[in-house]
């Protein structure tokens, strides 16, 4: 194969693709094009598309600075609207393949795209990763013979199109049957990014949902529902209920920056309600956090109110009442038992912790906010006024904090004599930090 | 007026001889004392015969008698009652209520000496057949005496049955049974109402709201469950449940307006409401503190009559449906003339000869002298011909295509007032486990008491059982002596006998495998208790259908062969299905299904949601 011929089917692909983009963004579903006839395709595509690719003489563009990189940064320099959209990005291709006819530094390009993606917020866009690997030359880079298919082929170019894969790997983006036509016309079956791709398409569709607490693509913006999708995710219980104890004060308030004026959000089923009536008083309840919570890229904090683990001694032992139910026995007086020949389980070792009663997320993990959060639980808690609860709050959050302290105050040191606890809790601090 | 009081004079007249003869014809029947029952020992693997055979008869005498006194109620029923109109309304009409009353249809199973008619339980269960055509009516009269005067009946002192029973008796006062509560169906611990002592000792002072309660609109007497504070032998206090006889002129009660319901429109059902209700403390039943079993009495002695009540309206149901059958035409053929026609009337007439024959048996056994235990068979009994009631009225529905689903016809109605049966006096599932329990309790304790003795070394205990086991693993047939030349069973079924056999023999070794393995834990296997049920229903069905044929081709009773059809039809289809059964006993839970059935339904309760995706999704 001589870089000739390269060339010249370089040339002729360059002007198939405009009919081929075309087509594409008109949103002309791909697969009905039939794969084995790009040149025909590109014939009647040219025939309909003469202003893309048979300009005789591309207007170069005005300047031309000697490193192409540059170039490519220029496309993607803000418009004239400033917006940075699908639309400006697609221009921007556009505009790469229009004044580039040779597509020259293409593999550069499509590099750089790659990186602008997030920033133009397309990274979840299949059409507009098609749109990428359109800009690479079509049948060029196809191996023509056993030996091509053995060695690496234009690794380069393979490379490119396999982070092209990659990005949309990462960003959970699904090829259609345009990307696998686009990359059997530009790299052939018997190449590394269709390896990957055959790869992709198996095992996406078998990881897609294969999280058995999936959680929505896209996380609301506001915090009280952020907490409330939270909560939700960590409680198991369908039939507990979701408390917005306080809302945030809206940013142009005056004292918007007072921490105690942040959300608090709550959950609680009815079975942890029961559980924490029939908490004896004598024992003291713990508020502890906050712990963190990862939601894709959103990181929560929540706190929460537990107590310890009887000691075995204490628990009560649920016995059957005799006089229970009306209809039949709830209890067999038999002799015979389980032996261990009848056991089929598995030795499972268990750890026992104490019951938790209600998990909150609060804008602020100082005592003061929390406390309200106790306050309102004793709406619903009556039993709550009688038992002494302790907090236990943790130096830090962790070393994931974000950067940006709006809503993550740092904890302030314990407020002087707000609780009875005061002196537990400061010892409990020392502990847990 | 005083036409129909006469006429109940006469009928308790009649009917006052009727003790003394049923002692006589009993006598011969039960020698011993019945100390064990009969579905219990099927547990064991063993067929009491002395019980079960021959079927139960009554004196000619007593025949007579309750079929002339049939003859007017029987009347009454297909003449005057208007069952649609009843159902429309949604009431029964003032008139026919009095009617009944008059006929004496309030007081059938209170003593004659409080003026009821003091019917045994054969003829309750022969007079209920009757009053099954009205589904509606049979409710309300079911509320009122199975449940709702049963208590002075069964646990009352004899000033309190000289007080309420007479009135009961003659529908001056109507009775209702107040037992569950908003957050109490079967669960006792949960009873919210609450009845406290007042200052001076005189008087209980009732709150509370009960729900559901049949006649509670009608009702003036009540019976009423309420959590009372006890003093243990011990001296600590509890609660616990006490029954109390509440009128409703002791004051604060209250009813609800009556519920909108499915079927059964007719009887009145409504929350009956209690608010500083004074009782006076001669009105607890039986003892305070003791509520819970007047409350388990209760409800296991009023089952057995919804066999004869349901067999009653199929017999009429099969008449109705054939009557159909036999004229409408397609393709110049009679309907009756398909197979698949004809294979629901078989289906039909096969259940309500079971149901009738088990009902009567049962019947029987409870009146058989010396208060024996036959729960189990009433709840089997209840089961069965609630089940049966359903699947026949859906059968015939088919039968009659879009006919049957027309308001204009019964049928729609029959279909609605028979699903009520298969929830009330205790749901077929809890019924199940019932049945399943008690059995296998008694069971247990038979089989205790062997291992012991096999520990402690009984060469008899030993030889036996090693006996026994040689003679299994040699695979010899089973004779439970059902037949031969002493037997019970008439030869002509023979074979359905030999089936039986066979399988309350290996019911029998079965239950003896799921003790050795789940022990005290069964009472959690759910699933396999209600296979257990199953196969006891089904022995007890076959018991009492062979019972019955062999009587009536030894008397020559008209249409014998055709009752030896049933007989074989039912008892070879059981027999198959209790292999069946018994054979997913003998597996463990992972090949049996029933491990993946649990979790599938944990699966969904989790989510609380049907949980596949569409057909129609894809991943990409």
């Amino acid at each position: 194969m001589s870089w000739a011929q390269a060339i010249l089917l370089a040339r002729g692909a360059s002007r198939g693709w405009g009919g081929i983009c075309s087509t594409a963004l008109t949103g002309a579903p791909f697969s009905q094009v039939p794969p084995q006839a790009p040149r025909g395709l590109r014939c009647s595509a040219a025939a309909h598309n003469p202003d893309s690719s048979l300009v005789p003489h591309p207007p170069e563009p005005p300047r031309r600075p000697v490193k192409a990189l540059a170039v490519h940064e220029e496309l993607f320099r803000p418009a004239l609207d400033g917006a940075r959209n699908k639309a400006n990005f697609v221009r921007a291709v556009q505009n790469f393949t229009e004044y580039n006819v040779h597509k020259r530094g293409h593999v550069d390009f499509i590099y750089l795209a790659l990186r602008k993606m997030r920033e133009y917020g397309v990274e979840r866009d299949l059409s507009v990763y098609n749109l990428l690997l359109d800009i690479f030359p079509k049948e060029v880079f196809r191996p023509r013979n056993i030996f091509h298919s053995i060695f690496l082929h234009y690794p380069r170019q393979q490379e490119c199109g396999i982070a092209v894969l990659e990005q949309m790997e990462n960003h959970g983006v699904m090829p259609n049957k345009e990307t696998e036509f686009l990359l059997l016309q530009i790299f052939g079956r018997k190449s590394y990014p269709m390896l990957k791709l055959v790869r992709m398409k198996l095992w996406f569709t078998r990881f897609k949902n294969i999280n058995p607490f999936p959680v929505p693509r896209d996380l609301p913006q506001d915090p009280v529902d952020l907490a409330s999708l939270a909560l939700r995710h960590m409680e198991p219980d369908l039939s507990a209920r979701v408390t917005t104890y306080q809302m945030p004060l809206l940013k142009d308030s005056p004292n918007a920056m007072d921490p105690t004026e942040t959300h608090i959000v709550g959950i609680q089923s009815p079975e942890q309600q029961s559980a924490l009536a029939r908490h004896d008083p004598a024992r003291p309840i713990f508020v502890e956090g906050p712990f963190s919570l990862w939601l894709r890229d959103k990181c929560v904090y929540y706190h929460i109110l537990r107590a310890d683990l009887l000691p075995p001694e204490e628990r009560e032992v649920e016995e059957i009442p005799e006089e229970w139910n009306l209809y039949y026995p709830m209890q067999l007086d038999l002799a015979y038992g389980r032996s261990s020949w009848d056991d089929y389980e598995f030795n499972i070792d268990e750890v026992e912790e104490g019951p938790v009663f209600a998990i909150c997320v609060a804008g602020a993990h100082d005592q003061a906010t929390l406390a309200k959060w106790i306050q309102g639980l004793q709406e619903t808690n009556p039993a709550l006024a009688r038992i002494p609860v302790v907090f236990r709050l943790s130096g830090s959050s962790g070393e994931l904090l974000p950067s940006s302290s709006e809503l993550e105050e740092p904890p302030p040191p314990p407020p002087e004599g707000q609780e009875e606890e005061e002196d537990s809790q400061q010892r409990q601090q020392q502990g847990q930090s | 007026m005083s036409g129909c009081g006469l006429f109940l004079c006469s009928v308790a007249a009649r009917f006052c001889r009727a003790p003394a003869a049923f002692t006589v014809i009993r006598r011969p029947l039960l020698t011993s004392p019945p100390s064990r029952a009969f579905a219990k020992e099927l547990f064991l693997g063993k067929i009491r015969k002395k019980e079960a055979f021959p079927f139960p008869e009554v004196s000619r005498d007593e025949l007579n008698e309750i079929n002339q006194f049939l003859g007017p109620v029987e009347k009454f029923f297909t003449e005057e009652v208007d069952s649609r109109k009843i159902d429309q309304e949604g009431k029964i009409p003032d008139e026919t209520l009095e009617k009944l009353k008059s006929l004496g249809l309030f007081g059938m199973q209170v003593p004659e000496e409080y003026g009821g008619l003091g019917l045994s339980n054969t003829m309750y269960a022969r007079l209920a057949e009757v009053i099954g055509l009205d589904a509606s009516i049979a409710v309300t009269l079911a509320a009122h005496q199975s449940i709702g005067l049963k208590g002075i009946i069964l646990a009352g002192s004899k000033e309190q049955k000289a007080r309420y029973l007479p009135r009961l008796a003659s529908g001056e006062h109507v009775a209702a049974f107040c037992l569950t509560e908003p957050a109490s169906g079967s669960d006792a611990a949960s009873i919210r109402t609450r009845a406290t002592l007042s200052a001076d000792k005189s008087h209980y002072v009732l709150n509370g709201s009960k729900v559901w309660v049949t006649n509670g609109g009608l009702a003036n007497v009540f019976t009423v469950f309420a959590k009372t504070e006890v003093v243990d032998s011990d001296g600590s206090v509890k609660d616990k449940i006490t029954a109390f006889i509440v009128e409703r002129d002791f004051g604060g009660v209250t009813n609800g307006k009556a519920e909108d319901k499915m079927g059964i429109r007719g009887s009145n059902t409504c929350e009956v409401h209690f608010e500083n209700t004074r009782v006076p403390v001669e009105n607890v039943l039986g003892e305070v503190g003791g509520g819970f079993k007047v409350a388990v009495n209760i409800l296991n002695s009023g089952r057995f009559s919804m066999g004869s009540m349901v067999a009653g309206m199929l017999k009429k149901l099969i008449e109705m449906t054939a009557e159909y059958a036999c004229t409408r035409k397609q393709f110049n053929r009679n309907l009756s003339e398909f197979g698949l026609i004809q294979e629901k009337f078989a289906l039909m007439a096969q259940k309500a000869y079971v149901m009738e024959s088990m009902a009567y048996l049962t019947a029987a056994m409870l009146d058989a002298p010396g208060f024996p235990d036959c729960s189990i068979e009433a709840a089997m009994v209840k089961v069965f011909s609630s089940e049966g009631a359903w699947t026949c009225v859906s059968e015939a529905l088919q039968i009659l295509g879009g006919l049957g689903y027309m308001r204009d016809y019964p049928y729609e109605r029959l279909l609605r007032d028979s699903r009520i049966l298969l929830i009330f006096e205790g749901t077929n599932e809890i019924l199940r486990m019932y049945i399943a329990l008690t059995g296998l309790q008694h069971a247990g304790r038979i089989l205790t008491a062997r291992v012991k003795e096999l520990k402690r070394g009984n060469v008899t205990t030993i030889m036996e059982t090693v006996g026994q086991r040689l003679r299994d693993s040699l695979g010899r047939t089973v004779d439970l002596g059902l037949t031969g030349k002493l037997g019970v069973v008439h030869p002509s079924l023979a074979d359905g006998a030999h089936k039986l056999e066979e399988n309350v023999y290996y019911f029998g070794r079965s239950v003896e495998t799921l003790l050795l393995r789940f022990g005290k834990t069964i009472v959690e296997e759910q699933l396999v208790l209600k296979r257990v049920a199953n196969v006891l229903i089904n022995l007890y069905g076959m018991t009492a259908v062979l019972s019955r044929a062999s009587r009536s081709i030894r008397l020559g009773l008209r249409a014998h062969d055709h009752e030896v059809l049933l007989a074989n039809i039912f008892c070879s289809e059981a027999y198959h299905q209790n292999l069946f059964i018994l054979s997913q006993l003998d597996k463990h839970s992972p090949e049996n299904l029933d491990d993946m059935v649990k979790k599938v339904s944990q699966q969904i309760l989790e989510k609380r949601a049907y949980i596949c995706t569409h057909p129609l999704d894809r991943t990409s």
